[in-house]
C-alpha cells in the first residue's frame, strides 16, 4: 500500500472530512413549478450542483465528495415532496458517457430535441439541462484543482468529462463523477457492475504506454477508497445498505473466461483496504479454476462478506428462460445486493415487492387444515394461498408509478434513442422482480404438519391450531416434538421435496406474468429485510417458531434448526432446479474464521464452494463468522442454533458452550481485523 | 452385531485430514485427560446432556429429572418436556451398516475433494468390532482416518491399521508417570502401537495438543521431538489449548476442574522441533 493510499484511508477512518459539509437545503419550489417532473429533477440536480465545489481531501485525486448533505426541495405534480430516493437499483450504461464524453452526448442530445415530437420535448429538455448542469459543475472543478494544485486532477478535467477517458487514471474519475451526480439526481444503490470489463479498455491503454502494476493498483485503491467518503449519507436500510456492488469475471457466450488482470486488481485492492466499499462479486461456472476460488477465500477469511459467488452456469440460462436476450444474459451483473440485472438496459425493479411463504403457509393453516383429510388435500390449500398472494402483489405491483429521471435515463438502454424516460418504460427490459423470503421456514412447517398430522396422526390438528394461537404457551411438549422434525438444510428429501414443491408452485406461477410496463414478473430467493420485517407479521409456525422471530437470512436454513453441517446445507438448498427462480438471493453461510488459519483450510473452503458450483447452486454468501453475529447469538440464543464455532482443534455450536466460554470467542474476535 | 454409540459427526472438518472431511466421534474412552473438551465422549453410557444456553429456567425437565450430589441426571422424559428442545442424549446407537448409510449422502462431495471419514472420540479404537466393520463398508468408497490417543492393544491396533488410509495420532506425554496423572492411563501401548504405525508405511500424522505447564514443557517437547526422530518422522501438528475446552462440562452436569493453570498461554517452542529438522505445525 503506498503513502498516498494510508493517507486517504487514514483520512476516511477518522471521518473529520464530515465537517466540511453543510446541512442547508435550497427550496426551489417556485422555481421548478412550471415544469414537469422530470424536468424538475435535473433542475434540482442543476441548482444543488451550483452550490457544490470541489470537495477533495488531502492527497485526493478524485475528488467529487458532497457538501451538502440534502438535496433541494420542492413538490411533484402529485403534490408528493421530492425525496431523497429516486430511481435506483440498477447498473447505469457508464461505459457510454467513458467512450463517448458530455460533448458528443449533448449533440445528439441538441439534434434530438431539434427534430422530436412535442411530447418528446420535457424528457431531452429536463437531459440537456442535467447535462449543462454537470458539465458547469465539472468546469468549475477542473479551476478549482488548478487552483488547490492538484495537477493530476486538473489534467483529468481538461479531458473528461467533456471528452471520453484515454487513461485509467481518468476512467476512474470519470466514474466517481458519474456516481456523485447522479446520487445528486437523487439515483441511489447505483451499482458498479462490471466493472473489470468496461474499465479494461483504458486499463489495457495504461499498460501499453507502461504504467506499471503497481501504479494501477495505487489508482484503483483510491477510487475504492473514495467510493466510501459519502456512504453514511447514501439512502439505505442500514448503513453500508448503499448498492456499491462490483461484478467481476464471468464468461461470454463462447464461454471464454473474462476475469482478467483488472479483475485480480479490483480483487487485490479490495484485500489490501479491508472496507466495505465497492462489495465484490464473482462470477464463477464450474469451469473456474480452484485457484482462483481459492483466491477469493482469502477474501472471505477477512471477514468482510465478500465475495458474493453467482454461478454463470445457473443464472444465465435462467435469464434467457426468462426471456432476456442471449448477449444481455451473459453481460448480468447484480442490483445492489443479489438481484440479477443487465447493466446498461435494463430497468427492471427487482425488488419491487416479497413474497412471504410463511404467511401463505399460515394462511393455509388457519383456512384449510380443520377440513384437509389428507397432506395432498392440504398442499392444495397451500397452493391457493400462493397463488391468491401473488395475485394481490401483482395487481399492488401494477397500480405502482415511477418517478422521472431524465438524467439517470440517460445511461439506460435506448431511453435517449427513443425520447422516453425510464419511467415511461424507455430501458429495453422493464421487469418486477419479487422476493421470496421464508422458504426453509414455510418447507419446514409444512414438513412438520405433514409428519405429525398426517403420517403419524400423532396430534391433532385442533390441537396444532390452538398450541400455534397460544404462541406454544402451555404446549412445550408439542414444540419440542415439532422442533425435532425434519429441517431444510440437512439434506432430508422428506422436507426438501416440500421447499421444491413451495418454489415450484410460485415460480411457475409468478415467472412471465404480464406487468403494468410491458414486462414480466421474476420470482427470486432472496428476501432482503423482511426475512425480519415479514416475519414480525406471522404468528407461531408449525416448525416451533415463535410468533414474530425472523427467518433464515435470504435462502438460508432456518436460524431454528439444528443442522448436520455446510455439505448437507448445499445439497438440500440446490434440489430445485434454481434457472427457475432466478432473481436472486444467496445461500447465506457462516464459517467461523478458525477454519482459515493454514492454508489448507482455504483449500478446503475453495471446495466448498466449487461443491455449490457443481450441484448447480445460483448464488452463495459465504462469511467468516464475525463478531456481531457473535454478540447477538449471546443475546438471542434461540435464533443461532447453526452458529459453530471452531474452539481449538473441534468444534462446536457456540450455544452449547457456558457463558465463560462464550465471552471468551466473543473476546478472541475483538482484535481481528 | 456390534453397535456403538456415535456422540457427534461433524459435516467440514477441515482439520482431521486431508481434504473434506465427515469427522464420526464414538462416545466412550479409557483415557481421562484433564483438558478434554469432549465430556459428553468420555462415558460409555448414554447420557442426556442439556444445552444451558437458551434456558429459560422453566422448570419442565427437572420434573423428571434425578436429583444427585453432583446435580441432576435427566430422564429420556425430561428431554421431551423441554419446550425449547434444548436436552438431547449425548449418543446415538448405530450399527455399521446405519452409519455408513448416513455417511453416504455426502461421500460424493468427501472424495471429489480429496477428503473422506475420520472415526474419532472418545476413543475409536476402544470400538475395535465396531470400527473394523465400519471400515471394511468403507473399504473402497472413501478415504478413511481415525483420530487416536493410540491407547489400545497392538493386536487390535494392526488389526484397524489395515483397514484405514490415514491416521492423526496423538502423543501427549513420553514421561510416562506424568502420562498415569494427567490421563490416567500408562503410555507403553501407546508407544508400542506408534512404532507399529511407523513400521506400517501407512500415512500419518502425529499429533500433540499443547496444555499450558503439562504437555508444552521443554523437557515434554524435546522428549517427543527426539522420539520422532529416532522414528525419523519429519512433522509434526502442534494444537494449542484453548481456554474454552471445558464449554462443554455442564452439559453433562459436571464441573471443569483442570489442575493447570488454563489462563496461560501455551508454548510451541518451535526451536526444539527445528533443531531435528522437524516441520511444525500449529493449528
Amino acid at each position: 500500500m503506498t503513502e498516498r493510499v494510508k493517507n486517504l484511508l487514514a483520512i476516511l477512518k477518522s471521518g473529520e472530512y464530515k465537517k466540511t459539509r453543510t446541512e442547508s437545503c435550497a427550496d426551489i419550489s417556485d422555481i421548478v413549478k412550471e415544469y414537469s417532473d422530470g424536468e424538475k429533477d435535473s433542475l434540482s440536480l442543476k441548482i444543488m450542483l451550483e452550490s457544490e465545489s470541489l470537495n477533495a481531501f488531502r492527497g485526493d485525486r478524485i475528488g467529487f465528495n458532497r457538501k451538502q448533505i440534502y438535496h433541494p426541495k420542492y413538490t411533484y405534480t402529485n403534490g408528493k415532496a421530492a425525496n431523497a430516493s429516486g430511481p435506483n437499483n440498477i447498473t447505469p450504461d457508464y461505459a457510454f458517457a467513458l467512450n463517448n464524453g458530455f460533448d458528443s452526448i449533448k449533440e445528439t442530445v441538441i439534434k434530438k430535441i431539434t427534430n422530436c415530437e412535442e411530447e418528446k420535448r420535457p424528457f431531452y429538455n429536463g437531459v440537456l439541462t442535467a447535462i449543462d448542469g454537470v458539465l458547469e459543475y465539472a468546469d468549475r472543478c477542473r479551476e478549482d484543482a488548478k487552483a488547490k494544485g492538484i495537477d493530476d486532477l486538473y489534467k483529468a478535467l481538461c479531458h473528461i468529462p467533456h471528452k471520453k477517458a484515454e487513461t485509467y487514471y481518468e476512467a476512474c474519475v470519470f466514474m466517481k463523477f458519474l456516481i456523485y451526480t447522479m446520487r445528486c439526481n437523487r439515483n441511489h444503490h447505483v451499482t458498479l457492475g462490471r466493472f473489470d470489463q468496461y474499465m479494461k479498455p483504458f486499463f489495457d491503454n495504461d499498460v501499453k504506454r507502461g504504467v506499471t502494476h503497481d501504479e494501477l493498483l495505487e489508482i484503483t485503491e483510491e477510487f475504492f477508497i473514495s467510493l466510501n467518503f459519502d456512504t453514511d449519507i447514501y439512502v439505505g436500510v442500514q448503513q453500508g445498505d448503499n448498492g456499491q456492488s462490483m461484478v467481476l469475471g464471468g464468461y461470454d457466450l463462447d464461454g471464454n473466461d473474462m476475469f482478467n488482470e483488472l479483475s485480480e486488481i479490483c480483487m487485490k485492492a479490495s484485500m489490501e483496504l479491508k472496507i466495505i466499499d465497492p462489495k465484490i462479486n464473482l462470477r464463477v461456472s464450474q469451469k473456474t479454476p480452484i485457484e482462483r476460488l481459492e483466491f477469493a477465500t482469502e477474501m472471505t477469511k477477512l471477514g468482510l462478506g465478500f465475495p458474493q459467488y453467482c454461478n454463470d452456469d445457473i443464472v444465465v440460462p435462467g435469464l434467457i428462460g426468462l426471456g432476456y436476450r442471449p448477449e444481455d444474459a451473459v453481460n448480468y451483473t447484480v442490483a445492489a445486493c443479489w438481484e440479477f440485472i443487465i447493466p446498461g438496459k435494463a430497468y427492471d425493479i427487482v425488488n419491487i415487492a416479497s413474497f412471504n411463504f410463511p404467511a401463505a403457509v399460515e394462511t393455509a393453516v388457519n383456512n384449510g387444515l380443520l377440513t384437509s383429510d389428507t397432506y395432498e388435500d392440504f398442499f392444495e390449500k397451500v397452493k391457493s394461498a400462493i397463488i391468491d398472494r401473488c395475485n394481490g402483489i401483482i395487481e399492488y405491483c401494477n397500480s405502482k408509478k415511477f418517478q422521472y429521471s431524465p438524467y439517470f435515463s440517460l445511461f439506460v438502454g435506448s431511453c435517449l434513442e427513443k425520447g422516453l424516460d425510464i419511467a415511461d418504460a424507455g430501458a429495453d427490459y422493464n421487469n418486477f422482480g419479487v422476493h421470496g423470503a421464508g422458504i426453509s421456514t414455510a418447507a419446514d412447517s409444512l414438513a412438520a404438519i405433514k409428519k405429525v398430522i398426517f403420517d403419524e396422526k400423532s396430534v391433532s390438528k385442533e390441537e396444532l391450531l390452538e398450541a400455534l394461537k397460544s404462541d406454544f404457551e402451555g404446549y412445550g411438549e408439542l414444540r419440542n416434538r415439532l422442533l425435532s422434525c425434519p429441517k431444510m438444510g440437512n439434506n432430508d428429501g422428506y422436507v426438501d421435496n416440500i421447499a421444491c414443491d413451495l418454489m415450484e408452485v410460485f415460480s411457475s406461477y409468478l415467472n412471465g406474468k404480464p406487468n403494468s410496463r410491458d414486462g414480466i414478473f421474476r420470482a427470486g430467493t432472496g428476501s432482503a429485510m423482511e426475512y425480519i420485517l415479514s416475519a414480525r407479521r406471522v404468528g407461531a409456525t408449525a416448525d416451533g417458531r415463535k410468533n414474530g422471530q425472523p427467518y433464515g437470512s435470504s435462502f438460508s436454513p432456518s436460524p431454528n434448526s439444528q443442522l448436520d453441517g455446510p455439505l448437507s446445507v448445499i445439497q438440500s438448498f440446490t434440489k430445485f432446479d434454481l434457472k427457475k427462480i432466478i432473481n436472486g438471493g444467496p445461500l447465506t453461510m457462516e464459517v467461523h474464521d478458525t477454519v482459515f488459519r493454514n492454508s489448507d483450510g482455504i483449500k478446503k473452503t475453495a471446495q466448498l464452494v466449487k461443491a455449490f458450483i457443481d450441484l448447480g447452486g445460483h448464488q452463495l454468501q459465504l462469511n467468516s463468522i464475525n463478531r456481531d453475529v457473535l454478540l447477538d447469538a449471546e443475546a438471542h440464543p434461540e435464533n443461532h442454533k447453526n452458529l459453530i464455532v471452531r474452539v481449538w482443534g473441534w468444534s462446536g455450536y457456540f450455544i452449547e458452550l457456558d457463558e465463560p466460554y462464550r465471552k471468551h470467542i466473543i473476546s478472541r474476535t475483538e482484535h481481528k481485523y | 452385531m456390534a453397535e456403538a454409540l456415535v456422540f457427534s459427526i461433524e459435516e467440514f472438518s477441515t482439520f482431521d485430514g486431508p481434504g473434506i472431511r465427515t469427522t464420526v466421534f464414538l462416545k466412550g474412552c479409557p483415557l481421562r485427560c484433564e483438558w478434554c473438551h469432549n465430556p459428553e465422549g468420555q462415558s460409555y453410557e448414554n447420557e442426556v446432556i442439556k444445552t444451558q444456553y437458551g434456558c429459560t429456567n422453566c422448570g419442565e425437565c427437572l420434573k423428571s429429572a434425578e436429583k444427585t450430589d453432583s446435580g441432576y441426571v435427566y430422564s429420556e422424559k425430561s428431554i421431551l418436556a423441554c419446550p425449547n428442545r434444548l436436552l438431547r442424549p449425548a449418543g446415538r446407537l448405530y450399527i455399521p451398516q446405519a452409519l455408513v448409510d448416513e455417511l453416504s449422502k455426502n461421500i460424493n462431495l468427501l472424495n471429489k475433494s480429496g477428503g473422506g471419514v475420520t472415526f474419532s472420540g472418545g476413543e475409536p479404537l476402544s470400538h475395535p468390532e465396531f470400527l473394523i466393520d465400519t471400515l471394511k463398508l468403507l473399504d473402497n468408497k472413501t478415504n478413511r482416518a481415525i483420530q487416536t490417543s493410540g491407547f489400545c492393544s497392538n493386536e487390535i491396533f494392526k488389526a484397524v491399521l489395515e483397514n484405514v488410509d490415514y491416521v492423526l495420532f496423538d502423543i501427549k506425554l513420553v514421561d510416562d508417570k506424568q502420562h498415569i496423572k494427567y490421563t490416567g492411563v500408562s503410555n507403553r501401548s501407546i508407544l508400542q502401537n506408534l512404532e507399529t504405525l511407523v513400521k506400517s508405511g501407512k500415512d500419518f500424522v502425529i499429533r500433540t495438543p499443547l496444555i499450558p505447564t503439562v504437555t508444552d514443557t521443554v523437557q515434554n517437547l524435546s522428549e517427543i521431538a527426539l522420539l520422532l526422530d529416532g522414528f525419523n518422522i519429519r512433522e509434526i501438528d502442534l494444537l494449542p489449548y484453548n481456554k474454552v475446552a471445558g464449554g462443554k462440562y455442564a452439559a453433562v452436569g459436571r464441573e471443569f476442574k483442570p489442575s493447570f493453570d488454563e489462563t496461560k498461554p501455551p508454548h510451541p517452542h518451535t526451536e526444539i522441533f527445528e533443531r531435528y529438522d522437524i516441520k511444525v505445525n500449529i493449528l
